[in-house]
C-alpha cells in the first residue's frame, strides 16, 4: 500500500480506480460476525423473506467498504489517516449483487499550503441502481 | 447529559438531544480484522501493514452504540459521515463514545443523528463521525 500519491499525478476530472465486488450471503454473515451487527434483516433469510424487503440485504457499511477500498487504491495511507467521507444510503444491496464503486476527482485545493483532494463517488449495482452516493476529501501530507 | 444507570436499552423516542452514551471499549484482534477483510473482500493487505481498516473500527463503534437503544422495525441507516484521523495497530483496544446530536421529523419519518467518537488507548482521536437513522412514525 502506498504512503501517499504523487500530487503531480492528480488532476481535476481524473477517474478513481473503480472496484467491483460480488455480494454473497456468506460475506454478509462474516461481516455480521466481524462487526457484531446480527440484525436479522441481514442474516436471517426466513425472517427477511417476510419483510417488505423480501429477503436479506447487505449491511450498508459493508458496501461502503468497497468505496473506501477505491479511495485507498487512489490515495494510499493518506486516505486512511486523513480522509473524510459523507454518504447517503440510497438503496439496499442484496446477495448476488455485483456492486461497482466509481468516482472522480472534483477539485484540488490548498488550505495553509496543505493540498486537499475533493472527490465524488457512488456505488451502483449490476442494474445501474445507485446504492450509495457521496463525497470525500483527502488531506495529502 | 449522561446515560441512565439502568443498563437496558432505551427506546429511540426516549433519547433526548444531547444524550451521551457511556463509552464502550473493544479490542480489534487479528482474527476479527481478518474476518472483516474477508467479508468486505478487501484487496489492500492490512494484515501485512499491521493496521486496522478505519471502517472496521467504525463498524464496531456503530454496533456498540446501536446496542444502547432500540429502534422501531423498518428503521434504516440513511446517511453517514466519517473522518479518519489516525491508523491504529491490529490488537489495539479503542474506546467509542457517542451522543444524540439531533432529532428531526420529516414527513412520516423520525430522524436521529448520532455523533460518534473513537479514541485509542492513549486518548488520541482515531475517528469521528455522524450517522443518521430514519425510523417510521
Amino acid at each position: 500500500m502506498k504512503e501517499k500519491p504523487n500530487l503531480a499525478d492528480l488532476h481535476q476530472g481524473d477517474s478513481l480506480p473503480s472496484v467491483t465486488k460480488h455480494v454473497t450471503q456468506q460475506k454478509i454473515n462474516l461481516y455480521a460476525e466481524a462487526s457484531g451487527d446480527f440484525n436479522p434483516i441481514h442474516v436471517d433469510e426466513a425472517f427477511a423473506a417476510k419483510t417488505p424487503l423480501k429477503g436479506t440485504i447487505a449491511h450498508g457499511m459493508l458496501i461502503l467498504a468497497y468505496a473506501s477500498e477505491m479511495m485507498t487504491q487512489a490515495f494510499g495511507q493518506s486516505w486512511l489517516k486523513g480522509g473524510k467521507l459523507s454518504i447517503r444510503f440510497k438503496a439496499a444491496a442484496r446477495p448476488q449483487d455485483n456492486i461497482t464503486a466509481s468516482g472522480q476527482i472534483d477539485s484540488i485545493e490548498y488550505k495553509e499550503d496543505v493540498p486537499y483532494v475533493n472527490c465524488s463517488f457512488e456505488c451502483r449495482n449490476q442494474n445501474g441502481d445507485v446504492v450509495i452516493s457521496g463525497g470525500s476529501v483527502v488531506r495529502l501530507q | 447529559m449522561k446515560e441512565k444507570e439502568n443498563s437496558s436499552p432505551l427506546s429511540f423516542k426516549e433519547l433526548p438531544v444531547g444524550f451521551e452514551f457511556s463509552p464502550t471499549s473493544y479490542e480489534l484482534s487479528e482474527p476479527t480484522v481478518a474476518k472483516y477483510l474477508e467479508a468486505v473482500d478487501e484487496s489492500a493487505d492490512f494484515l501485512a501493514l499491521g493496521m486496522i481498516p478505519p471502517l472496521a473500527i467504525a463498524a464496531c463503534a456503530m454496533t456498540a452504540l446501536a446496542q444502547s437503544f432500540t429502534v422501531p422495525p423498518g428503521s434504516i441507516h440513511a446517511s453517514q459521515e466519517f473522518e479518519f484521523l489516525k491508523l491504529v495497530p491490529i490488537g489495539s483496544r479503542v474506546s467509542c463514545g457517542g451522543k444524540i446530536g439531533q432529532k428531526l421529523a420529516r414527513g412520516n419519518l423520525n430522524l436521529i443523528v448520532l455523533q460518534i467518537n473513537v479514541l485509542d488507548e492513549s486518548g488520541e482521536p482515531v475517528l469521528s463521525g455522524k450517522a443518521t437513522i430514519a425510523a417510521p412514525n
